[in-house]
Formats: structure tokens, C-alpha cells, sequence
């Protein structure tokens, strides 16, 4: 029984073969496999054959479950989209007219993206915000408070994820001479609050226009 | 060591296939895609859906098959076939099992590119080569149910990689085995098949040793390109 050819290969001739298949394997290697696998290319020949295009990053898939970063989420409360149109008056009518809060209801964990911006003047020094949220705690419990963004300036878009549960939204004060419309728009997972309840003291009324969104005095 | 008297004079062709495999050295080789998601979202026995991944996984592993087509290069007998591929069977079993079942933790790149090497290895030994260069050579044998030891090893890594749950286990398992026998079985008759139809023709004698540095250099690439997925890292394959 036997698993040999009856010539064996001469051994000039063998060690010239394994040399060259080494040589030849290493030139594979390190011209096509290293550019086309690896994304290295030590001779120049992926780049020059075009081999290196081949490269792509491996896809690193994420265990949201273990990872620190942003989790998919679903709500309980349905998505909603509104535009707020809220109208501010210039600083001499006074402070219950030129300032109001507005925010909206939020479960802890739900998202609100938002995008407003003030038509009316176009000084950012005359416009102050202040985003903040905080619980609605039982008599006598601690609030818990997070402000987000304060500053000047007149218009703000983002993205907001509620830590606890409670109402989230903005401080907008008019310090310019003319009245002034903020136009707010919201989507994602919250509830508006009703008018005169805290949050929305003012009674803005929502997706209406400015001139019908707020009571008069 | 050990010194066989040489008898059969029978060569193989596979060249073009081999010299393919040796060119695009895109091998890849670990179980991928859906099948991998099936795998990792099995729960419990699951035997004919293993049992095909693990002749899928043989049909389609050029190292295993190019390492088959070195080992019956000059076997022309049914007897010696059977005898050699049941000793490679029996070594890759022994692995994938217990490598699996007692989680073994191997470099899968150091694996693959052994299994690269002992495609040099077996076609240097058609050549002849250890006894024209050392004046002897390991029993073919031997040497056949070690590399079938490396060759399970490399397949438990890839069952390894896929993170297999405990649930059912030994049936999966056992089952994928099974699917790689049948695998190797009908990669097998297919080479074969060919190998006899090439043996027939006068083209074979001339052609052997140029498809023996061929299969060479296939197994020399192999190993290289997993030698670079241990240097450089990255995906198995």
C-alpha cells in the first residue's frame, strides 16, 4: 500500500517548486490578499491594480441591550407632531405678557425632537430661553430640576430624551421692542398640557395661529 | 518514521480547480449570514438543519477539500481510500466535539493556517519530498488522522464563533458531524470521479507534479492569509 508517486520529484526540481510556491504564495499574499482583505498594502500592488478598492470595513454590530450608547425605544404614548405659535409682546407690556413657559408632558425614556425659531425681530440679544424640565412631585417630595439650555438667541433645534418623569420645555422671554412670534414645532412622545395647568400657566393653545394661540388679558 | 514501499503510480488533475484556488484566495470559509443567525437562534435539538451546515460547510470549505484531493492524489484503491479518509474523519471528529462541548478556546487564524499548511505538507509528500530532502517521511497515515485533529479544530472554532446554545447541544452537535461526513462524502466522490477520468488520459503522468506545486502553493496562500487575519486581525474567513 502506498501514497507515493513512483517518480518522486527530482530534488533540484522539488526544492526549486517549494521555493517558488513560497515565493509565489507570498507575493499573493502580500499583493492581493493583504489590499483586498486587510486593507494593507505593503508592495503598492493593491492600490495600483485597484485591489485596495475591494476593502471594506467589517460591520461592527452593537448589542444595544450591553452598549452605553442609544437605545431603540417604543412608547406606551402616541407619536405626535404640533406646531405651537406662540405670541410674546415687547418688553414695556410687562412680564406676563413678554415671558411665558410652555412645556409638555413626558414619561421618562420618551424622546421629543424640536425646532423653533422667533419671527419678528432678528436681534439674538433680545431673545432669552431657558430649556429646563422637572418632575411634578406630591406635596411635600423633593422636584427633581434639569435644565438643558439657557442663552440668547432665536431659534434652537434638537432632541430631547426625558430622564424621569414629568414636564419638559422652555422659559421664552421677549427683550425687544416689538412683539414677537415663536413659532415652536414638536414630534415624538409627550402630551400637551392643558391651558392653565403647570407647564402651560399662559394658555397657549396649539396648532392654531398666533393671533388665536393665547388668551387675551 | 517510517518508509512505505512506493506502488501506485496513479497521479490526479484538479489542476485548473487548484490553480483557481491558489489565484483568488478569497476563501471564505466560516458560516455566514443566515445561517449564522440561524445557528445563534437555535434553541435545542435541531439535527437536519446542523446536519446541513455541516455538509454545507464541507462542500464549501476549500481548505478541507483541497487537503482531501492532496490525500487521495495517489490512492487509487477503494480500500485505501476508505481507510485514509475514515482516519481523517475520525481526527476531525474528535476535535469538533471536544472542542466544542469542553470550549476549547483556539485561535481560529493559527488553526486555518496550520490547515493551510498541511495542504503544503501532503502535497510535498505526493512529491516525494521528505524522503528526497530528509530521507524519510512520517507515516502517511500518522499524518493524515493529525491533520484531520487540526482540520476539527478548525471547525469547532467556526461552530465556537457562533456562540451555539446549550440547549441541545450534543444533538446539534453531533448532528453537524454528521452533516460534515456526508459532506465529505459527496465532495469526495465528485473529486473522485474526476480524478479517475483524469488518470485514464496520458495527460496525467506529465501533469501530476505540476498539480502537486500547484496544490503547494494553494496551501502556502492559505496559510499566508491566515497568518495576515492573525496579524492584522478582522473577520474569520
Amino acid at each position: 500500500m502506498s501514497t507515493e508517486p513512483s517518480r518522486p520529484m527530482p530534488r533540484g526540481r522539488l526544492i526549486l517548486a517549494i521555493l517558488g510556491a513560497a515565493g509565489l504564495a507570498a507575493l499573493i499574499v502580500l499583493g492581493a490578499i493583504l489590499p483586498a482583505e486587510f486593507n494593507r498594502d505593503p508592495l503598492g500592488i493593491g492600490k495600483l491594480s485597484g485591489l485596495a478598492r475591494l476593502w471594506a470595513p467589517d460591520e461592527a454590530v452593537i448589542d444595544p441591550g450591553k452598549s452605553g450608547v442609544a437605545a431603540a425605544q417604543e412608547y406606551a404614548t402616541p407619536f405626535r407632531t404640533d406646531v405651537i405659535e406662540i405670541p410674546l409682546g415687547d418688553f414695556l407690556a410687562g412680564a406676563d405678557r413678554s415671558e411665558l413657559e410652555y412645556k409638555v408632558r413626558m414619561p421618562k425614556g420618551a424622546t421629543l425632537i424640536y425646532s423653533w425659531e422667533v419671527t419678528g425681530t432678528s436681534e439674538p440679544r433680545d431673545f432669552h430661553y431657558d430649556q429646563h424640565g422637572h418632575t411634578m412631585p406630591a406635596k411635600g417630595q423633593p422636584m427633581t430640576v434639569a435644565t438643558w439650555r439657557q442663552g440668547f438667541g432665536l431659534r434652537q433645534n434638537g432632541a430631547l430624551t426625558a430622564p424621569f418623569d414629568g414636564i419638559q420645555g422652555w422659559q421664552f422671554s421677549n427683550a425687544s421692542e416689538k412683539p414677537v412670534v415663536v413659532r415652536l414645532r414638536l414630534s415624538g412622545f409627550y402630551d400637551l398640557i392643558a391651558s392653565g395647568q403647570p407647564g402651560n400657566e399662559a394658555g397657549i393653545v396649539a396648532n392654531v395661529p398666533a393671533t388665536e394661540a393665547r388668551p387675551p388679558r | 518514521m517510517n518508509r512505505l514501499p512506493s506502488l501506485s503510480r496513479k497521479t490526479c488533475a484538479l489542476a485548473a480547480l487548484l490553480a483557481l484556488c491558489g489565484a483568488t484566495a478569497a476563501f471564505a470559509h466560516n458560516i455566514g449570514g443566515t445561517d449564522a443567525a440561524f445557528v445563534a437562534a437555535a434553541r435545542g435539538p435541531d439535527p437536519i438543519p446542523f446536519m446541513y451546515l455541516g455538509a454545507k460547510h464541507m462542500v464549501t470549505g476549500y481548505d478541507h477539500l483541497a487537503f482531501l484531493v492532496g490525500v487521495i492524489f495517489f490512492l487509487f484503491r477503494l480500500r485505501q481510500i476508505a481507510l485514509y479518509v475514515s482516519l481523517f474523519s475520525l481526527g476531525h471528529s474528535i476535535t469538533l466535539l471536544a472542542g466544542v462541548y469542553f470550549q476549547w478556546n483556539v485561535d481560529p487564524h493559527l488553526v486555518d493556517a496550520v490547515i493551510g499548511l498541511s495542504v503544503a505538507y501532503k502535497a510535498i509528500e505526493n512529491l516525494g519530498g521528505f524522503r528526497t530532502l530528509f530521507g524519510g517521511q512520517i507515516d502517511p497515515r500518522l499524518a493524515v488522522f493529525g491533520f484531520g485533529l487540526v482540520h476539527g479544530l478548525g471547525l469547532a472554532t467556526k461552530l465556537q464563533a457562533l456562540k451555539l446554545n446549550p440547549d441541545g447541544l450534543l444533538t446539534n452537535l453531533v448532528s453537524f458531524n454528521l452533516g460534515v461526513e456526508i459532506g465529505q462524502l459527496l465532495a469526495l466522490s465528485l473529486i473522485l470521479v474526476v480524478m479517475t477520468l483524469w488518470r485514464r488520459t496520458r495527460a496525467f503522468e506529465p501533469t501530476a507534479q505540476a498539480a502537486n506545486v500547484l496544490l503547494l502553493l494553494a496551501g502556502f496562500v492559505l496559510a499566508g492569509h491566515q497568518v495576515a487575519g492573525y496579524v492584522f486581525g478582522g473577520a474569520v474567513s
